[in-house]
């Protein structure tokens, strides 16, 4: 451990981030586990939920890393939560992989990552089946948003990548499934107007994760959406829980506040889930 | 703040910091309800407003008493306006009062002065006889000019020559979040290899740098100049230990630690982001020392006193 004691420069200690309970929605970091661990423990952070479970495909190599992964899943069953990637201009497989990973396996969740061979959102009917079957299995949802400026004539969105959903793609879906938790990731993209496009659909939890931090963006966020709409993520390794913290003690929150952001709210999301899967979880 | 003022203030934060456990009690510290003397050095934050939103600490008074919270003793700053204005030496004078008026002491103006446009070398001038500033920050994706304009390179000379250091903004903000009527590119840092050649004298400081100086560009400006690198954009896991060490996860250099000084890119990021990179990262006392204060002290003072050389040379008979 470090001798720097950071409550000298005003930002919280280890223990205090402890108590905070840490849930980080965003962990790209499994391959590079080892290198990583050091700064997850060092930062205090509670558990981890992997985005990159299981792969596309069924040639071999494919297999064997879906196998590698399951073992090490069990592993670190402790600190790391699996979630799956699905892919809307395949739903039929889609449900295949839900089946193998979350209803038979050891996955949690699934996420809707974008550019995929067509362009299909998460707000296209194809969801529709993928949707229903992540409920009744009690998944997390997490679909990655962003709002890039560019096109012609250039406009916010106008620059995202084919299949890529926007907020507000997650409104539309979550408009046809009221009952829903949907979590949107990467607070949008552009935080100003994705707070403000999922802001209607109660159902919808916005991320903040894997984008600049801007001072002010969480205060704007519980001001819209409320401390219990708000989810974080540390977006390990390109970048940083310096980065995605930083957003969260910039804002003006109570105790209580950041609890519910910083894994609260998440913990409450997946409780059903992880009970079924003989997790026992403290709320 | 005069220029000597401002010297010894930066000199003054080398005294010993206080937030290492063996530190001793009578050392300078600051406090979460922002009294005690800090000691950090922020070479990166701005006054007035951002184009585009209302900033929580964007009022000078907010700003200052969240720096002061958190241990910056000093703070260099530039003015949002140098973005947009035409009436540069508005926009210097301006900052120069506010520093002066609601800065506490601790805030240091960077003028700007934009090379491609008319009577440039008064708006220099002035920056330094007038303003007292010990440096200036360039925009030059705002401003609209490259790093390859002829006139960037007198610039550089005539701020060496005034002992005046050099902040060139590489961006300010993600360009996939800009307004669709604000089309800028970060500002491409090739041609100022060259330059430094011809004018190795310059004291030049890279703020907001590492999103898009990467790569090749990257490891050439610390193998062939001595540009230094201001830490806010600085992202990655543990990215401060990373780069020191040259385990960096996509900046593939081992950056020496005199390169590197403290920088918040405050009131746009939270401060909070430049300090818990001193949390993730496993540092000594010397690392954190050097980044938070002695890099840009050192930076400050070299440039300082090769203007008072020249000023003494130039008065002799």
């Amino acid at each position: 451990m470090s001798e720097f004691d950071p409550t000298r420069v005003g930002l919280p200690s280890h223990q205090d981030l402890i108590n905070l309970r840490i849930w980080d929605l965003h962990f790209h970091g499994f391959d590079v586990m080892e290198a990583v661990l050091p700064y997850i423990r060092r930062m205090g952070i509670e558990r981890l939920f992997c985005l990159d479970i299981g792969g596309w495909g069924d040639d071999p190599e494919t297999r064997r890393q879906e196998t590698l992964q399951r073992k090490k899943l069990e592993r670190w069953r402790d600190l790391v939560f699996g979630i799956i990637r699905i892919d809307p201009t395949r739903p039929k497989a889609s449900l295949e992989k839900m089946e193998r990973w979350i209803a038979d396996g050891p996955a949690v969740g699934i996420k809707y990552q974008g550019g995929y061979r067509e362009d299909i959102s998460c707000a296209h009917p194809n969801n529709d089946p993928i949707i229903e079957r992540a409920n009744e299995l009690n998944a997390v949802i997490y679909i990655h948003t962003w709002l890039k400026v560019g096109g012609d004539p250039r406009h916010v969105g106008g620059g995202n990548n084919r299949g890529e959903s926007t907020p507000m793609d997650v409104a539309k879906l979550a408009e046809r499934f009221p009952d829903t938790p949907l979590i949107c990731g990467h607070a949008g993209g552009d935080w100003e107007l994705g707070v403000r496009a999922v802001r209607p659909r109660t159902n919808v939890f916005l991320e903040f994760a894997g984008s600049d931090p801007f001072s002010g963006s969480v205060d704007f966020a519980v001001k819209e959406l409320g401390a219990e709409r708000v989810v974080w993520g540390g977006h390990i390794e390109s970048r940083s829980y310096s980065n995605e913290l930083s957003k969260v003690f910039d804002a003006d929150l109570m105790f209580k506040q950041r609890k519910q952001i910083l894994g609260g709210n998440l913990r409450a999301i997946a409780h059903p889930i992880l009970k079924t899967k003989g997790y026992r979880i403290e709320l | 703040m005069n220029r000597r003022e401002f010297l010894k203030g930066t000199l003054a934060t080398t005294a010993g910091v206080a937030c290492f456990a063996h530190a001793a009690s009578t050392e300078g510290s600051a406090s979460r309800d922002g009294s005690g003397s800090g000691w950090i050095i922020d070479t990166n934050v701005e006054l007035f407003g951002w184009p585009h939103r209302e900033l929580k600490y964007g009022a000078t008074q907010a700003l200052v008493e969240k720096l002061q919270t958190h241990s910056v003793r000093q703070a260099w700053a530039g003015s949002y306006e140098a973005l947009f204005h035409k009436n540069i030496d508005g926009v210097n004078r301006r900052l120069a009062e506010e520093c002066q008026r609601n800065g506490r002491g601790m805030l240091a103006p960077l003028g700007t002065v934009n090379p491609v446009w008319p009577d440039w070398e008064e708006d220099l001038r002035r920056c330094d006889e007038d303003y007292g500033m010990h440096g200036i920050k360039l925009y030059p994706s705002y401003q609209n000019y490259t790093l390859d304009h002829p006139n960037f390179e007198k610039l550089l000379r005539q701020a060496t020559d005034r002992g005046m250091l050099v902040q060139v903004a590489v961006a300010m903000e993600d360009e996939r979040v800009h307004h669709p009527r604000t089309v800028l590119s970060a500002v491409d840092t090739q041609p100022l290899r060259d330059t430094l050649n011809r004018v190795p004298d310059a004291r030049v400081m890279l703020v907001n740098p590492f999103r898009h100086v990467r790569g090749n560009e990257l490891r050439a400006l610390v193998r062939e100049t001595n540009v230094l690198f201001e830490i806010s954009n600085l992202d990655g896991t543990g990215g401060l230990e990373r780069i020191l060490s040259g385990s960096h996860w996509y900046l593939p250099v081992t950056m020496p630690l005199e390169r590197l000084v403290f920088g918040s890119h405050a009131p746009l990021f939270p401060l909070e982001n430049a300090l818990f990179k001193f949390m993730e990262s496993e540092l000594s006392k010397v690392q954190c020392e050097a980044i938070w204060k002695e890099n840009a002290g050192r930076f400050l003072a070299t440039a300082s006193m090769k203007s008072d050389n020249r000023r003494q040379n130039r008065s002799q008979p």
